[in-house]
């Protein structure tokens, strides 16, 4: 009992304890002797097996170059590094000297124990020259990436295709090249007490709204955790309600997404080694648009847009009226109807409720195993999953068939969002809703609908409303979010992010109508 | 106590939204038998009673405004405070939060009556005025922003409820109103009266005054939504007169209701299942923002966390509910608080800018005076 105490004292310490800041780490200058060097950095590094010393001499002086072997391309040390060192003519005295042949572009001078640590891990090298005050950093990292792919979780009929991969530098060079401007400000940050990971905040600085950015680099600065593996738990940590289902910020693998969001005055975050870009502030209505929309003609885009709003306000309550219709208000539905719905279900023995949460739950988990399995073996299993168990569970009299049609819908509705996470969002809603209409039918249904609204009303990203342009009511920016309007139309940014630079274009020229036979 | 509240930027809201406010407070549970009742005095010129007493409202809103203005940022308790001083003050504070308490309870426990009387009989009580009581305090719990959210939403979200008017239009017998004004006037104006409690809802301006963004422009957002409320009971009264023959609208009580009944759908009928469902929407919005008035008050007299206050005010009114046992309690008290609804909503707010003008005269004068002599 007292251990278990002192143990949760301990821990709560530990939770409060005082975070060490970034350029806060300890100085110390190592040895200016090599074999002690040798020892120092072992120890630091807890004897690593692929800590390499390579010591060598010239002109009977003693070099030493450390590295970690994984991380670094040796070809880079061999041909820039150790070949002009050892065939280079005339003197070499000091530091500066050794700068003077080496050609390689990121070089760093130190003599703190502390950094060269931390830079080894990052994949440099450190030369160092026996007697020397300091030694060089060189950075020869070797970083396996993948090359520009098609993005796979967001995928566009029409528009660029081109995704995020998980390096950092790739990315970073791709939103420059989609946007050239010299306002394009990407702020270092580092994320992980433990782990360090690089992480750049990007914006458009005479667009964003300066607050936002700041909101945003103080919940980072803030967060104190050892590791963030992926940029999808960052947003997680650093979002505003983390109890809710619906998520706040977006991640997006699409570099043209992202670029189109800085533009509209966005503040977005990207992580190394992870393939999703963050960006915020996002309201709810911004996770059911997709780029596709601005690339097709606005007509279709509306279209679209809305569709995909009637598909998920269908996908969220088809289901909960069927089961409050069948289990309670059976004189709503007209009785032509009502016979065809009653023979379906005829064989049918359970209650409605039962029924659907039952098959709603096998869709999820088809959803699931398709999800899981490898993509070839997944196409068989949803097709196979999906006929058998339909038309199986209709004939052996566990389901009717309109439930089927009905959950069918539902589901596809779910999958038109965009963002994979605020569809599988509206797929767990729909859950409790259900279970409230099974309980107190059309009205179950209201009581649910009203904690939504609530809950949608209460939630904020970023410290700004959620639900805007709805609430707060902004008739300018419901072209740019419900309606997808035509081009002459959207030469402002949506008010909501509260941009300073209010105009994407001037007003005079977006709206010249001329006169017939003119 | 101070007189004059500050709130922070982001809460106060859009003027506009004023009229969202007024609306979505005033059109509630009394709508669904405003006709009826309204039409037991006034027989057939019901619909003229209806009208001026919504004239009579945008007379009040003109005042209640007119008040409000002589201060800076005020709301009632700020008011009270300022006129009595800080005991008489406080004590009418609270006799004001106990008539907006009581407003809360019975709005909560007549939609209970309609769901019971309409689509689950053995409901019990207690069950449903917990859950809307439950909203309620969530909806509060986000403060004012989410209050006047919920106004605009439902507002939004209900406004197709008033086009389902058109289904019985077509039924109309034009004759059951005619000749108007025949019904005495003392008897129109006792149906004033009637409309009442259904129409309040108005002098909750008196609280979320603070929080209005443009204050000089409050009047004509008020006086708008207003005007649509009014609107939309005459016409209700009107349709409801035309549609139901004399008896029939004498023993129908909840007339809108009933008028839902015959519209028709392809594939839906019986269609007062749904809009009683709906009626949730319109309903949930006078929960919260009378309890965010009542609890807001509570705090201005006592001090303290709003947040406790939320949850007893609610689980009180969810106690008084066990006290209603029948059908014909629910109708003394309702008349009761219609009763002193008039005289809270109505009377009391004129009074008090009768009082607040004299003072300001006074107080005035007096430093005319100081400063000539």
């Amino acid at each position: 009992m007292g251990e278990n105490k002192s143990n949760r004292n301990l821990w709560v310490r530990q939770m409060f304890r005082k975070r060490r800041k970034n350029g806060e780490t300890e100085k110390k200058a190592h040895s200016l002797d090599i074999t002690e060097l040798k020892e120092q950095l072992n120890k630091e590094l807890n004897e690593s097996p692929d800590l390499v010393f390579r010591v060598f001499h010239r002109d009977d002086k003693k070099y030493i170059i450390i590295f970690i072997s994984n991380l670094v391309k040796t070809e880079i040390i061999d041909e820039f590094v150790l070949k002009p060192l050892l065939e280079s003519k005339g003197n070499i005295n000091t530091t500066e000297d050794i700068l003077n042949i080496l050609p390689l572009t990121q070089v760093n001078v130190t003599n703190q124990l502390m950094e060269i640590k931390e830079v080894l891990l990052k994949g440099s090298l450190y030369l160092y020259k026996e007697g020397e005050p300091f030694g060089i950093i060189g950075d020869v990292k070797k970083a396996e990436a993948r090359s520009l792919g098609q993005a796979e979780t967001e995928s566009l009929v029409y528009g660029p295709k081109i995704s995020f991969t998980e390096q950092l530098s790739t990315n970073l060079n791709v939103i420059r090249n989609n946007i050239v401007d010299a306002n394009l400000v990407m702020e270092d940050i580092t994320v992980g007490r433990r782990t360090k990971v690089n992480g750049k905040l990007v914006y458009i600085s005479d667009i964003a709204e300066e607050e936002n950015v700041n909101t945003l680099r103080q919940r980072i600065n803030d967060l104190d955790v050892d590791h963030i593996q992926d940029s999808s738990v960052l947003a997680q940590y650093i979002e505003d309600n983390s109890w809710t289902v619906f998520p706040q910020l977006i991640t997006t693998e699409l570099p043209d997404r992202f670029c189109l969001a800085l533009i509209k005055g966005k503040v977005g975050v990207l992580l190394d080694r992870s393939p999703a870009a963050i960006y915020g502030p996002t309201t709810f209505f911004s996770f059911f648009e997709s780029t596709e929309d601005v690339y097709m003609r606005w007509n279709m885009g509306s279209f679209i847009r809305m569709l995909r709003l009637v598909a998920i306000f269908l996908s969220v309550l088809l289901t909960p009226a069927y089961v409050a219709v069948l289990t309670y208000h059976y004189e709503v539905i007209p009785s032509p109807l009502l016979v065809s719905l009653g023979q379906s279900r005829s064989n049918v023995p359970f209650p409605p409720i039962f029924e659907a949460l039952l098959l709603e739950f096998i869709i999820e988990m088809l959803r699931e195993a398709g999800a899981r399995l490898p993509t070839k073996v997944g196409q068989t299993m949803g097709i196979v999953g999906g006929i058998v168990i339909g038309q199986a569970s209709v004939e052996a009299g566990f389901t009717s068939n309109i439930l089927i049609i009905i959950i069918a819908i539902s589901a596809l509705g779910s999958f038109t969002a965009p963002s994979y996470i605020m569809g599988s969002a509206i797929r767990i809603v729909r859950f409790p809703i259900i279970v409230l209409a099974g309980i107190w039918g059309g009205v179950g249904i209201m009581i649910g609908f009203c904690i939504l609204l609530i809950h949608l009303l209460k939630l904020s990203t970023l410290g700004r409303p959620y639900l805007t342009p709805i609430y707060p009511f902004s008739f300018h920016d419901l072209r740019y979010s419900i309606f997808r309007l035509p081009l002459q139309y959207l030469g402002g940014r949506p008010e909501t992010n509260e941009p300073t630079d209010k105009r994407r274009y001037p007003l005079k020229k977006a709206k010249t109508i001329k006169d017939v036979d003119e | 106590m101070k007189v004059n509240l500050y709130p922070k930027k982001a809460y106060l809201f859009n003027t506009f939204l004023v009229a969202f406010i007024i609306h979505a407070a005033q059109a509630g549970v009394g709508i669904a038998g405003l006709p009826r009742i309204v039409f037991l005095t006034a027989k057939h010129d019901a619909w003229i009673s209806v009208f001026f007493a919504g004239v009579l409202t945008a007379g009040v809103i003109y005042i209640i405004l007119f008040m409000l203005n002589q201060y800076e940022s005020a709301d009632l308790y700020g008011i009270h405070y300022d006129i009595f001083g800080k005991y008489i003050g406080a004590l009418l504070s609270l006799i004001y939060v106990l008539y907006l308490l009581s407003a809360c309870f019975i709005i909560v426990m007549n939609y209970v009556e309609i769901v019971q009387a309409w689509v689950f009989p053995d409901l019990q009580t207690w069950v449903l005025s917990l859950i809307l009581l439950l909203l309620g305090v969530y909806g509060v719990l986000g403060g004012i922003r989410v209050v006047v959210g919920i106004c605009f939403m439902s507002v939004i979200l209900t406004i197709w409820l008033a086009f389902m008017l058109s289904a019985p239009l077509g039924h109309l017998d034009v004759t059951h109103l005619l000749p108007i004004w025949e019904t005495k006037t003392l008897d129109i104006i006792k149906g004033i009266s009637k409309t009442a409690l259904s129409i309040i809802g108005f002098e909750l301006l008196l609280f979320v005054f603070p929080y209005i963004e443009n204050k000089k422009r409050a009047n004509f957002y008020a006086q708008m939504g207003n005007a649509y409320t009014t609107l939309l009971f005459t016409v209700v009264t009107l349709v409801s007169i035309g549609f139901f023959s004399e008896v029939s609208l004498t023993r129908t009580i909840w007339p809108v209701l009933s008028m839902f009944k015959i519209i028709q759908f392809p594939n839906l009928e019986r269609f007062e299942f749904i809009a009683i469902s709906f009626w949730m929407l319109i309903v949930l919005p006078n929960i919260c923002i009378y309890l965010w008035a009542a609890t807001k008050g509570i705090k201005r007299v006592f001090g303290k966390n709003q947040r406790r206050y939320i949850f007893i005010a609610a689980s009180i009114i969810w106690g008084l509910c066990f006290f209603i046992r029948a059908r014909y309690q629910m109708n003394m008290v309702t008349d009761w608080v219609g009763r002193i609804s008039y005289g809270t909503a109505f009377i009391y707010p004129v009074l008090l800018a009768a009082i607040v003008l004299v003072k300001k005269k006074l107080f005035k004068g007096g430093k005319k005076n100081e400063t000539s002599s």
